[in-house]
């Protein structure tokens, strides 16, 4: 029985090519999308799970209540992690990881320079290896990394420094002005990890390890906690409340100090607190992507429902035949849905191909390591199947319903009629549905196209044009030599001028300090930066009152931006001139020398915040360099070999301030080109289900419109009539998708400060588009069926 | 009204060359009623589809009031037509979704006929062709008679110089057929030229003159002499 129903299905997909093909490039590419997706997603969701506790491990954060807004920070006050384990009864382990960074020098047994490298390093107390079970190949990490001095090296790290890392135990290397003991070797980190872990020297020898200050938090010292087996995270909110008040005593404080105990499951899901990895995939965006799988999928399943009711009445005499010859009903569904479950597998099988060849695309966009293999993630294909067999049933079901439900004295005759009764209103209701869904995704991707331009178009109250950010070593040797390597970068031809500074005008890591003005408190923070006399002509950056810095170095002075004024109610920026402000609690009162334009300083997703430059150009981080446009790598590398001459022992490293702005705007290149591909998709499928939908009515019609045309019909009348009805249908879900896609648009632009106002063109251009679309296929079709000769319509049978 | 000659139509499948219309000559008097016979597949729906200029010929000669209509284009053939000619099949051909009404109005709208204009003339025909009180109903509702009557009746709302008829009592039992074939003698005498191809020598005897095709050409001539009296 099952070999014979096999064998019809595939006679009737043969026998209806078109509608088959139709069927099952839809549903492959939908199920391309929707593997792809979950690739992704999986990804995404199996950060930070492969702890054996990964239960009871969360990391304690911070965050601000002020007046206006609310801060967080995935850094903790240095105490905090000996303060919680004395005061908290419920956790079984607290463990410090204090992120820091420098040039590493790796010398061979004759003492000569093997390597020279700048690296990102983790102090780490042992414990966090109790917290965290990573696999160690050599060394026990409770005893490894109790001496200060000691430190142990991933695989790929031990290696890359010894040659071999079974050799690695035992040696010893340069870190800053430090000797380190390498004391272990654990398995390299996965990808997928939050805090990618290289070089953990021991904690002990961590030089700020006993800082006591509770109000200075730095988003390099987090903090990780394991709960007591059986404790609840809500039990610590009483013991945390305590805390608080124990520790944070300075009534003084701007904003009101908070910890958080962020579930490890969020490190990679939260963008208000961050991580040391950078990776970061908001748990809305994955929603959102999601939601796009079903769409698509949905689309497909739709063009599949639609033909293959508008097929029934086809097979009605078929279908006729086999009750008559005694078919249950429940046969027949079963007959009719392994059918489907053919096209889908079929489709099953080319969605394989599609994803493998569209996987490298989606690697280079999200520039992250995803594997599609289902040897490495069973669970990849236990979602195929459940793919599969979700879509047979959602796209099967309702027509072998219908099909099984024919009657068979009617069916034999092929007098049903599904013309006029529920399968023709089904179809239009279904594709008004799907068109509903791909205008919402048209209008987006357009919208979104067009918030990412104003945003690269948007002038930033700077020229970061042809500016190079060149990092200076901060040690205090180094920074005797700033002014030295300043003048030698302007003398290169090439450069136009040169800047000392902490960072650009725009930058996303800004110190919140707070601040007095003229001896009073006001409750809001000012970002502080630092810059020496050059910065504001290297940036272009307009002074509008007072005067840019002097040249005078020893002389303190402070520029602020409007916004700074604003916020403390200075009408005329004449006003602020002259006036003192400290910062941080020091006494020292300076004077506002200056008044800057606003500018953006952080991405386009932020308004404008306070900020304050403080001349100080030995608290440098980097040199900001403006060259001229013609042969900039020309110049860049003439100002490396004289970094190089400069800094013989650091490791040059220098960025494009053009570049860095860019950076913020990665979610937005992803989110864009993800829009742009599945938006094509959506259409793709709407479009040739609609080409499909239009054949069969052409053909169902073939008839009527002979009589018509013989009647006196003109060819140009009878397309109307057949197009007609579905521009209708397109008509209606545009109507049906324009408010949703405005509500939808308008929230995801609610989350910029800086965003293009909605008017009615995005969705007018996206309803003539797509009824120009829609006309353009059925007209295709119905001109060829309206010019067809009557006679061979009409001929009696 | 209607002069034909030395018409030729030849149907080219992948294999064969079927010629079906094989140098016709005839001609159609104004108010003639003419009966055209022959046995199956002899060229008789062909050339009544030659004349309500539904099918091309590959050559020949079809005036029509002195018009060349052959030279035609699509657009003038299908505006000759529709102004001109009124078509009446063996299997009715009505539209299943519209109603009786709506079908006999068809060719009104095609034709451009203002919508009070159309209610009055499809009206008077459903009262001419006794089916008032069918007027709401859908095709498969009715007999075979009443749709074929229908289809008379769209067929001539339009007031037609000219109707082809395929064989309209092809699909009806012989009192249905008798009733068909009454409508039509009765539109004659009211002055309609009718062509009509048919089987049965009882429905030819209600015709003015016999055309009988054999192989795609006209092998005999008759003309019915109790009908044709008054017209010669
Ligand atoms: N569309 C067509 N394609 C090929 N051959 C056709 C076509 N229409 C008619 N014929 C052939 O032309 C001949 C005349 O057909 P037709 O005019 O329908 O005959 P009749 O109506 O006298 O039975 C037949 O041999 C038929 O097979
Ligand atoms: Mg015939």
């Amino acid at each position: 029985m099952f070999r014979l129903n096999l064998k019809i299905a595939l006679r009737n997909l043969w026998k209806h090519k078109g509608y088959t093909f139709i069927n099952i490039a839809g549903l492959s590419i939908g199920m391309a999308s929707c593997i792809l997706i979950f690739i992704f997603v999986r990804y995404q969701l199996s950060f930070d799970q492969q702890f054996a506790n990964k239960d009871r491990i969360y990391r304690v954060v911070s965050s601000w209540k002020y007046a206006d807004k609310e801060d967080f920070q995935s850094g903790v006050p240095r105490p905090l992690a000996a303060a919680m384990r004395n005061d908290f009864g419920m956790l079984e382990e607290v463990a410090a990881l204090q992120r820091a960074g420098g040039i590493i020098k790796v010398k061979d047994q004759s003492g000569k320079l093997r390597l020279k490298t700048a690296e990102d390093v983790f102090y780490i107390e042992p414990g966090f290896f109790r917290i965290f079970d990573y696999p160690w190949l050599e060394g026990n990490p409770q005893q490894a990394l109790v001496q200060p001095n000691t430190v142990a090296l991933s695989q790929k790290m031990a290696s890359r420094f010894f040659g071999d890392w079974h050799k690695a135990v035992g040696q010893t290397f340069q870190y800053r002005d430090k000797t380190l003991k390498v004391t272990g070797v654990f398995a390299d980190i996965p990808d997928n990890n939050s805090n990618p872990i290289n070089i953990a020297i021991a904690y002990a020898g961590y030089e700020n390890k006993d800082m006591k200050e509770w109000y200075t938090v730095s988003s390099s010292s987090e903090v990780y906690i394991l709960l007591k087996k059986g404790v609840n995270i809500a039990d610590l909110e009483g013991p945390k409340n305590a805390f608080l008040k124990k520790y944070y005593t300075d009534k003084e404080s701007n904003g009101k100090e908070d910890h958080f105990f962020q579930p490890l499951a969020e490190l990679h899901k939260d963008a208000n607190y961050g991580n040391f990895s950078g990776k970061i995939m908001e748990k809305s965006q994955l929603t959102g992507l999601i939601a796009i799988g079903v769409f698509l999928l949905l689309t497909a399943c739709i063009n599949f429902i639609n033909l293959a009711t508008a097929q029934a009445i086809g097979r009605s005499k078929e279908i006729g035949v086999r009750k008559v010859m005694g078919g249950r009903r429940k046969q027949l569904m079963v007959q009719f849905l392994t059918e489907t479950l053919t096209i889908t597998i079929f489709a099953l099988l080319i969605a394989c191909v599609l994803t493998e060849a569209a996987l490298p695309g989606m690697i280079g966009l999200f520039r992250e390591n995803i594997s599609f293999s289902i040897m490495d993630h069973p669970v990849i294909f236990v979602f195929m199947i459940v793919l599969v067999l979700l879509v047979s049933l959602v796209a099967g079901f309702y027509p072998a319903m219908v099909m099984s439900g024919f009657n068979p004295m009617l069916a034999i005759r092929n007098k049903v009629n599904l013309g006029n009764s529920g399968g023709a209103v089904l179809r239009k209701v279904l594709v008004v549905m799907q068109f509903t869904l791909t205008i919402i995704l048209m209008t987006g991707t357009f919208i979104i196209m067009k918030q990412m331009k104003y945003i690269r178009e948007k002038p930033l109250g700077f020229n970061p044009s042809a500016i190079a950010m060149v990092n200076v070593p901060g040690d205090s040797l180094s920074r005797l030599k700033y002014k030295f390597l300043k003048t030698k970068v302007e003398n290169e031809t090439g450069v136009r001028m040169a800047s000392l500074c902490s960072s650009g005008p725009s930058s996303m890591d800004v110190d919140d300090i707070n601040f007095s003005y003229n001896g009073k408190k006001p409750g809001f923070h000012v970002g502080s930066k630092y810059a020496d006399a050059d910065y504001f002509k290297t940036f272009d950056l307009k002074v509008i009152s007072g005067k840019g810095f002097s040249g005078n170095d020893s002389l303190q002075e402070y520029i602020v931006n409007e916004t700074f004024l604003k916020k403390l109610n200075i009408v005329s920026p004449e006003d602020a001139i002259g006036q003192k402000v400290s910062l941080g609690g020091s006494a020292d009162q300076i004077s506002i020398v200056g008044v800057v334009k606003d500018f953006n300083n952080t991405n386009l997703r932020e308004a404008i915040s306070p900020i304050l430059f403080h001349k100080n150009s030995r608290k440098a981080t980097v040199i900001a360099v403006k060259m001229n446009t013609q042969n900039i790598p020309a110049t860049m590398k003439n100002i490396e070999a004289i970094w190089n001459s400069v800094y013989p022992d650091h490791v040059y490293m220098a960025d494009f301030m053009e570049e860095k702005i860019n950076k913020y705007y990665e979610n937005e290149r992803v989110i864009g080109t993800l829009f742009k591909a599945f938006a094509l998709v959506i259409v793709f499928i709407s479009f040739i289900g609609l080409f499909g939908l239009i054949s069969f009515v052409a053909t169902q019609r073939t008839k009527e419109m002979a009589i018509r045309k013989v009647l006196g019909a003109s060819t140009l009348e009878l397309v109307n009539m057949v197009n007609f009805s579905f521009m209708t249908l397109v008509l209606l879900a545009n109507l049906m998708a324009w408010p949703i896609a405005y509500l939808l648009i308008n929230k995801w632009l609610s989350g910029y400060a800086y965003r293009i106002e909605l008017n009615i063109w995005p969705f007018l251009i996206v309803t003539s588009v797509s009824m120009i679309a829609t006309l353009l296929t059925v007209s295709f079709r119905s001109f060829s069926a309206a010019r067809a000769n009557p006679v061979d319509a009409l001929k009696d049978e | 009204m209607i002069k034909i000659e030395n018409l030729e139509k030849v149907y080219k499948t992948e294999e064969v060359e079927t010629t079906a219309l094989n140098g016709i000559n005839m001609h159609v008097k104004a108010g003639e009623f003419v009966s055209i016979m022959g046995p199956s597949g002899c060229g008789k729906s062909t050339l009544l589809n030659v004349m309500g200029l539904l099918d091309k010929p590959e050559s020949g000669s079809y005036k029509f009031l002195e018009t060349e209509l052959l030279t035609m284009n699509d657009k003038e053939r299908s505006n000759f037509r529709k102004r001109n000619m009124g078509f009446v099949f063996q299997n009715f051909n009505l539209i299943d979704e519209l109603t009786v009404f709506e079908n006999i109005e068809l060719p009104l709208i095609y034709n451009k006929v203002a919508a009070p204009e159309r209610k009055r003339l499809v009206n008077e025909m459903i009262e001419r062709m006794n089916i008032v009180n069918r007027s709401g109903h859908f095709p498969q509702q009715l007999s075979g008679g009443q749709q074929q009557r229908v289809a008379v009746a769209r067929a001539l709302v339009t007031k037609p110089k000219l109707v082809l008829a395929d064989e309209p009592t092809g699909n009806l039992d012989s009192s249905h057929g008798n009733e068909v074939m009454e409508l039509l003698c009765e539109l004659n005498e009211q002055g309609t030229t009718i062509v009509m191809v048919t089987h049965s020598s009882h429905d030819a005897s209600f015709s003015n003159r016999i055309i009988n095709l054999k192989d795609g050409h006209v092998i005999s001539e008759k003309i019915n002499k109790t009908r044709s009296e008054e017209l010669i």
